[in-house]
């Protein structure tokens, strides 16, 4: 009901009136009308950190609303590879990314604005990192951002992220609580909520259970699970379970290359790479 | 949302300018001060100047006249700071380095965190306190001894300026001696030293080279030192004869005659600032071969153990006892200070000397002091605040460690924080107080100290911004936010305590610096002051002056007392503001930490 009530209100705004036309349309109109609605196209990405070859010629398509996990042993370079689809590598010095990064209909290393780009591409890191202010402005802090300064507008979004993460009933006695004071399981979803409420298409999840106890590692799940209906989910993770669990498809990742990619229960049950089946049944990483 | 971008370019670019004032103000006070002493120096001669050893200016001297009336050498003022720098290292040296091994490796968690305070209060009292304590107490102490029966001088300067020095060596020391890596005092041990043997034979000799760029820093400051000097040695310009032998150093001359300095005295006195300037590019320079050098040995030099040392031997016994002796005694003397002058200046803190305006002839009153004091604490951190931290952020958020700009800001912080005060006042008064108007303003001393400050207020909000995890600014920028708001909304609300803490102990540098204000905000006690653009004297000023009439000296320890509280509370304050920081980043450490042991324990299961 909740979803629903929120994709009505998306297909309201004009900028989604577009691609109900035919595509030649679409193509002439994306000179002005960026839109970053659709999956992630990569082709051809490299990437280096200074001398060091993180990311080796690697081309995926990862599809609109479906969970994607990227799995693989420690510097593999699966979590770089998801900071390119937000552009967070920018911030790393002597880092250079190579390759077509496409997102809807962006070029998201042509000559974007990058904040325009974090707003619709959402990330939620691994340890969580909430903000040294209350709940109530965690969660605003997005939407201020971007202009958002009517407390009727804010109030609505917070309620509306807290249900979206399902901790309304949790957290709405204490919006004005410090977000400091909250169990780290809550401080994670408290973050997604947090990357929901500036109405990402995207979300990228860098590990964000590996620091959390099981049962929160669950809810986690599960509010993941949910979240594909609005928005694209692509998880890092360690945990191959995880990955088994709640994903649509997985890539699987090794020293920098694209080893094998595919639904995830064909990668998981008839691994086409040995390497992937070595490590899916645990002899290597 | 090009507003945006335009936006974070301005920002940038503003962050940058500040930087840049750094560096302008180095480039500024170097060429002042020297292109105003060149034509003195061409016309003393430059071998005459320094290596004359009679100082007898006649301040009717013009540089058209022909040839000079008076002797303008300054030799036995070079020798002069020389041996009272190198008395403060032999007194502040020895105290400082066995008080830091006390404290790093001597006592407990509770009497280090008690000492560490004594040593922070020591740093924090005045240096015209210093002076004024020297001159009240110790004197009259030593003229009971001295052969001269006077007993200012070499003695009671070098153990005064040694006490100077000791906060600096000893947290430098400490600091060093804390950074030897555990395992090779634990390999002392397992082969069979005692504790004080490994502490001296092994940690000492590895932190050496933070030992010796301990020293040298010493030096720096004892060589810039000028209120409490002047109050002290004596200052007949000759070379001093014998430990009570008066003497003046490069420093006091400046102070002592600007004043009433004629023309080409007045060169002559700008020149020593600039030989004063040589030595401190010394001993930077010197300071940094030291730090370098010492980083590009630790890794080759092999390091004996103290067992191979005879057992007849006892040195490192005596080092321990040595170390108690000279804790005790810094904190005696600390305990001493503090405690005489509240002692004798409480009981003459009169509501007459506190909230009565002054007028020329009439009792000292303090009131015109005490608003002058908070004229140019509103003007210079009006300044230097924003300066300082605009710079921080362009340092901490915007630059790239290695690069060049980076590296030329750096050093200038450096440089700026290695300048004696005097030579700020100096340069106050040759670009400052000319441009407001000729005489000496508030204004013109809110201008000088502002750069003066400039590195304090750098170096502790640097401190704050780093504290703040990266995680916090990795999730505002996720969000979408730009660099400008992710600094204003997440960095600085987080670091706020500790420039907070910052702002309070520039305040603190404000009301207890004397020696730039003297000829650039006004020297005597005056009446009310006349605005912004007026003159007035600050009460560590007016300590001076009063201190300089005996008539008043219940007076001056009254000043001394009040200036003295208000300093050691305003550096009690910031540090209590700076330790929040620390806390409030805690809370979130500790759940991260409870949840991984949680996590544990359920992958255990």
């Amino acid at each position: 009901m909740l979803f629903g009530k929120r994709k009505n209100k998306a297909s309201s705004l004009p900028k989604t009136e577009p691609q109900e036309t035919a595509e030649g349309v679409v193509a002439e109109t994306a000179a002005e009308e960026l839109s970053y609605d659709g999956g992630i196209t990569v082709k051809e990405a490299n990437l280096h950190y200074g001398d060091f070859h993180a990311l080796k010629n690697i081309s995926i398509e990862i599809p609109e609303h479906r969970i994607t996990a990227f799995i693989g042993p420690s510097g593999c370079g699966k979590s770089t590879f998801l900071k390119c689809f937000n552009r967070m590598n920018d911030l790393v010095a002597g880092c250079k990314v190579e390759g077509e990064f496409t997102i809807g209909n962006v070029n998201i290393y042509g000559n974007i604005d990058v904040n325009e780009l974090r707003k619709n591409v959402g990330m939620v890191f691994q340890k969580p990192n909430p903000f040294p202010m209350s709940v109530y402005d965690n969660i605003v802090y997005g939407p201020r951002t971007f202009g958002i300064k009517k407390r009727a507008a804010l109030d609505e979004i917070v309620e509306r992220s807290l249900k979206q993460a399902a901790m309304w009933d949790e957290l709405k006695d204490r919006l004005n609580k410090s977000a400091l004071g909250l169990s780290g399981g809550q401080q994670q979803r408290l973050c997604i909520a947090r990357a929901l409420a500036v109405d990402p298409k995207i979300i990228l999840m860098d590990e964000p259970t590996s620091a959390l106890d099981p049962i929160s590692t669950g809810k986690i799940e599960d509010l993941c699970m949910e979240l594909k209906n609005d928005v694209t989910v692509v998880i890092v993770t360690h945990n191959m379970q995880q990955a088994a669990r709640i994903s649509d498809k997985t890539a699987f990742f090794l020293l920098g290359d694209l080893i094998e990619y595919g639904e995830t229960d064909q990668i998981f049950d008839r691994p086409k790479d040995k390497k992937t089946e070595e490590y899916i049944t645990g002899r290597f990483g | 949302m090009n507003r945006v971008k335009a936006k974070e370019y301005a920002s940038k670019a503003l962050f940058a300018a500040a930087a840049i004032v750094c560096i302008v103000a180095v480039v500024a006070i170097f060429v002042f001060i020297v292109i105003r002493s060149i034509p003195a120096l061409s016309k003393i001669g430059f071998f005459n100047f320094v290596f004359g050893d009679v100082w007898n200016p006649d301040r009717y001297d013009e540089y058209v006249t022909d040839p000079l009336a008076g002797r303008y050498g300054i030799l036995t003022m070079i020798v002069g700071s020389i041996f009272s720098t190198v008395g403060a290292l032999i007194i502040g040296g020895i105290l400082g380095f066995f008080t830091a091994v006390f404290l790093a490796r001597f006592c407990g968690p509770r009497v280090k965190r008690v000492f560490g305070a004594v040593i922070n209060l020591l740093a924090g009292i005045p240096s015209v306190i210093y002076g004024f304590f020297g001159m009240a107490v110790i004197i009259p102490l030593f003229a009971n001894i001295s052969p001269t029966g006077d007993g200012a001088g070499l003695l009671v300067t070098s153990l005064v300026l040694g006490i100077m020095i000791l906060p600096t060596v000893v947290a430098l020391t400490k600091n060093g001696l804390e950074a030897v890596p555990q395992e090779l005092y634990e390999g002392a041990r397992a082969l069979g030293a005692t504790h004080e043997q490994a502490v001296f034979k092994t940690v000492v000799p590895a932190a050496k080279s933070s030992i010796v760029a301990a020293l040298i820093l010493g030096v720096g400051r004892a060589i810039g030192e000028t209120m409490a000097v002047i109050m002290i040695a004596g200052n007949s310009p000759e070379i001093p004869g014998g430990l009570f032998g008066s003497f003046r150093t490069m420093t006091a001359n400046i102070v002592l005659e600007m004043g009433y300095a004629g023309e080409v005295q007045m060169g002559a006195l700008l020149a020593t600032g600039v030989i004063l300037l040589v030595f401190i590019a010394i001993i930077n320079l010197l300071f940094g071969l030291v730090i370098s050098g010492g980083k590009k040995n630790k890794g080759g030099k092999k390091l004996s153990l103290g067992v191979t040392m005879p057992k007849w031997l006892n040195f490192s016994a005596i080092g321990k006892v040595v170390s108690w002796v000279c804790a005790v005694f810094v904190a005696v003397f600390l305990v001493l200070i503090i405690g005489y002058i509240v002692i004798r200046g409480l009981p003459h803190i009169t509501g007459d000397l506190l909230f009565k305006n002054y007028h020329y002839g009439g009792e000292p009153a303090l009131l015109p002091a005490i608003v002058s004091t908070l004229l140019l604490i509103v003007v210079s951190i009006v300044i230097a605040v924003p300066l300082g931290i605009a710079t921080a952020i362009f340092l901490n958020e915007y630059t790239k460690k290695g690069s060049k700009f980076v590296r030329i800001i750096r050093s200038s912080i450096d440089v700026l924080s290695g300048i004696p005060s005097i030579v700020y006042g100096l340069f106050g008064m040759l670009t400052f107080v000319v441009w407001f108007g000729g005489s000496s303003s508030i204004l013109a001393g809110g201008f000088t100290i502002s750069i003066m400050l400039l590195p304090t207020v750098i170096r502790s909000t640097e401190e704050s911004l780093k504290a703040v995890p990266d995680s916090f600014r990795e999730g505002s920028f996720a969000l979408g936010a730009g660099k400008v708001r992710t600094i204003f909304k997440i960095v600085l609300p987080s670091a706020l305590p500790g420039i907070l803490s910052a702002v309070i102990l520039a305040i603190g540098r404000v009301v207890s610096e004397t020696a730039p204000l003297m000829y650039t905000m006004g020297s005597v006690l005056q009446p009310m002051p006349d605005g912004f653009l007026g003159s007035g004297a600050t009460l560590a000023v007016a300590l001076y002056a009063l201190a300089g009439e005996y008539k008043y000296m219940d007076e001056a320890y009254a000043t001394a007392c009040v200036l003295m509280v208000l300093v050691l509370i305003l550096n009690f304050f910031a540090g209590f503001i700076g330790k929040r920081l620390g806390k409030k980043f805690q809370g979130e450490n500790n759940a991260v930490r409870k949840t991984k042991k949680q996590s544990k324990q359920s992958s255990e299961d």
